[in-house]
């Protein structure tokens, strides 16, 4: 454990060297830069784009009859959401300054350090990013495992379960997921989700330094997950003298597979934007949550009490 | 006046996490364009003759929100180089703090390594350089042959901020200049191995104007000898067209924000009762899709998604206009917000103003100020592709291709281009506004335009 302090020291240092340099130097002051970004790749772009046309019609010609049954099979079980329900177009964030300057940083530090790093292992062969890619969605098995216990969903912990145990042993460590083509797809889950699931409320939106937009609870779901690998610290990959490395290749794997960029829509309401897009994502996805456990009708009228606040709150 | 394109509906790449901004930037689209309106009477003067949506039929609508089908794609390189150029122009206006990030102007350039023709193109209302839509052509160019290099609308924030003189947007002529300066710059700046041998420019939509002034503008200044011009779409009259699309928003969404809050309202019930029924884990982009297919139905879903994409460029540019004229319509000049202020109660405001608002408070007080003789009838008549009208009439140089089914033209704005340029002109029977953009046969028809080969040209 030793040699584990120096190194970690070293990581830490040359981060925080880094993120200064981004909030300091991250918009360059000469008057012409070039940067070669990753080719475009037309031909695979339009067969993707033609496959998820394909996707569409289908879902197009199926949604009338399929539409209607899974309505009714909805309306079934769970009170329909209603205009009337849906909440506010303001979305709650007393800390509007603070998440203004932490979103600015992240824009700056995004551009100065991790899109370049994302884009040169974008550079690498595909099957080798999907390897890596692989590999840490393998690895976040075990969290949804735990998660989807707590969230008394047996079924689905049991999938991810299996997932993980296949993945690891066919899929050698998670590097191919076998899993998927046996029809299991993944589903990931997290502690915020356990926590809506258990009726928190997002709670005010939040932008995390460089990791971006979050609320509340999403930030807290964030250190219980940390808390249950870290826990957990499976095969020593959490605590060992490479848990850094991964760290960061883990965060570059993800950034390169994030198709957005600080700042290119130019637009000077693109905070408000983002965060009203991500708040409404999750309050949609607590929606799924709530309507799982939603036998009891008692969370409705509390709901219809604050429709007027702002989002979130 | 830019089409939801096939970008917007599978763009957005595959993201497993549920920290991904791309699903919440398809959502947002989806939440943005997609409703189910009903109509509300409109309280807007009713602007030019004929109905809201131009041309466009059923067919047009759907066609100007989902794009070309990709199945129809002309066939597309597997590997296009791309450079991003970040260029500051001299007479760029000071740089107000708010728009820190917009600093340098954004271009593309994909260069051949040989001696090759150059093609500029240049984006719709409001698009960025790097849009989808200019994704295909780019694409479709480089195959060819073309070093192109792609540029944002001069409507587009970030060229307002970085490249515009005057901050305010939307006059075709001022625009045009700017772009023609802006162009010089950029090529005075490419790297000695980017050998051009000869320029041509194009645009669509909007972009297809402006492509077209820059041209008629250099064969005054000489300065770059651009060779030929293709129009994609592009409008005859600017304010005949946008006023169609404020009656469009007026009449499937209704005036003002309530129009936006009961839409958004709606969607948003819509979204979550498809995802409690769907059994999924997140909202992703699968997610969106379908639920896409499920509410975009009617007619007025898809005017509404068309006047909603309009809205939501013009309000960037009217706020960009109103902070540089100081015109103190949402912006007050003394005190100008600053970084770290909301600007949430200034959006919801914009939201709900017309074209015809920014006209009236920032626009027309901006260039009767500058100009000096013009009238707000001289400066309505000045957006016409009539000021180049002589230069379409008699040059050989100049192309167009549209669709008889465009939203944003009407019968007598197609029969003027028909008339205007005769033969350099190819009218598609569908597609409406964009929606055939890339399309096989349209792709021919540019490269021969381009190349001097349109079997009819003059000879």
């Amino acid at each position: 454990m030793n040699t584990v302090g120096p190194s970690r020291f070293i990581c830490a240092a040359s981060l925080c060297a880094a993120s200064l340099c981004a909030a300091l130097g991250g918009c360059a002051s000469e008057a012409v830069s070039f940067r070669s970004v990753p080719a475009a790749d037309p031909a695979a772009e339009n067969a993707a784009a033609a496959e998820n046309a394909a996707a569409f019609a289908a879902a197009a010609s199926t949604s009338d009859a399929a539409g209607t049954t899974e309505a009714t099979q909805a309306a079934g079980e769970t009170v329909p959401i209603t205009p009337a329900d849906a909440p506010s177009m303001y979305t709650y964030d007393p800390w509007s300054r603070l998440n203004r300057f932490t979103y600015r940083f992240n824009a700056r530090f995004d551009e100065a350090i991790f899109l370049p790093a994302a884009n040169v292992y974008r550079r690498l062969p595909s099957p080798l990013r999907t390897g890596v890619h692989n590999f840490f969605s393998n690895l976040s098995e075990v969290d949804s495992i735990v998660n989807y216990t707590l969230q008394i969903q047996f079924q689905r912990s049991l999938r991810s379960l299996g997932r993980f145990v296949i993945n690891s042993t066919i899929g050698i460590g998670g590097l191919i997921d076998v899993a998927e083509r046996l029809k299991l797809p993944g589903a990931p889950t997290g502690f915020s989700d356990t926590l809506a699931r258990w009726g928190m409320h997002p709670g005010p939106y939040l932008v995390i330094p460089l990791l971006g937009p979050s609320t509340l609870r999403d930030g807290v779901g964030l250190l219980g997950d940390f808390g249950t690998t870290y826990g957990i610290n499976i095969a020593n990959l959490y605590r060992g003298d490479v848990s850094w490395g991964l760290d960061v290749a883990d965060a570059v794997d993800e950034r390169a597979h994030v198709n957005f960029r600080y700042y290119s829509s130019g637009s000077p309401f693109e905070y408000e934007n983002i965060r009203f897009l991500y708040v409404r994502k999750r309050l949609i996805e607590d929606e799924g949550l709530r309507a799982k456990t939603k036998s009891k009708g008692a969370s409705t009228t509390q709901q219809e009490n604050d429709r007027n606040a702002p989002a979130g709150k | 006046m830019t089409a939801m394109t096939r970008g917007r509906a599978g763009a957005a790449a595959a993201a497993s996490s549920a920290w991904s901004p791309a699903v919440w930037i398809a959502l947002v689209m989806l939440l943005l364009t997609a409703t189910r309106a009903r109509a509300e009477p409109a309280t807007l003067p009713p602007a030019g003759a004929g109905p809201a949506t131009g041309l466009a039929d059923s067919a047009g609508l759907r066609a100007t929100v989902f794009g070309t089908p990709p199945q129809d794609i002309a066939s597309m390189p597997d590997r296009v180089p791309l450079t991003e150029i970040d260029i500051a122009m001299p007479w760029a206006r000071p740089l107000p703090p708010l728009f820190w990030f917009d600093r340098r102007l954004r271009v593309w350039l994909s260069a051949q390594d040989k001696p090759a023709p150059l093609a500029i193109v240049i984006a719709g209302t409001g698009s960025d350089g790097n849009s989808a839509n200019l994704s295909v052509l780019r694409a479709a160019l480089y195959q060819a042959g073309y070093h192109v290099l792609t540029m944002p609308s001069p409507t587009f924030p970030r060229f307002i901020v970085a490249a515009s003189s005057t901050g305010v947007a939307g006059d075709l002529m001022q625009d045009g200049h700017d772009l023609y300066a802006a162009m010089q710059r950029i090529i005075g700046h490419l790297p000695r191995k980017v050998r051009i041998t000869d320029i041509d420019v194009l645009g669509y939509s909007l972009g297809g104007a402006n492509a077209a002034i820059v041209k008629s503008i250099d064969a005054n200044e000489g300065k770059l000898h651009i060779h030929r011009a293709v129009m994609i779409n592009p409008p005859v009259s600017l304010f005949a067209s946008v006023g169609r699309l404020d009656k469009l928003f007026a009449q499937s969404i209704g005036s003002g924000d309530e129009g936006v809050e009961r839409l958004y309202r709606r969607l948003y019930a819509e979204l979550a009762n498809l995802y409690v029924a769907s059994d999924r884990v997140q909202v992703d982009e699968n997610f969106i899709l379908n639920a896409a297919a499920a509410v975009l139905k009617t007619d007025a879903d898809f005017s509404a998604a068309i006047a909603l994409d309009f809205r939501l460029d013009l309000v960037d540019m009217f706020f960009a206009g109103d902070l540089y004229a100081g015109t103190g319509v949402v912006i007050d000049p003394r005190h100008p917000p600053t970084v770290s202020d909301s600007l949430a109660q200034i959006q919801r405001v914009l939201r709900g103003m017309p074209f015809s608002e920014y006209f009236s408070r920032v626009f027309a007080p901006y260039y009767l100020k500058h100009r000096p003789g013009a009238t707000s009838a001289s400066l309505i008549a000045d957006n016409r592709l009539d000021i180049i009208g002589d230069a379409l009439r008699g040059n050989p140089d100049y192309y167009a291709q549209t669709n008889s089914n465009d939203v944003i033209l009407n019968s007598r704005e197609l029969t003027w281009l028909k008339d205007t340029l005769g033969s350099r002109i190819v009218v598609y029977d569908h597609g409406g506004h964009l929606g055939n953009l890339g399309e096989r046969r349209q792709v021919a028809d540019m490269l021969d335009m381009l190349g001097g080969r349109w079997p009819l040209a003059p000879e």
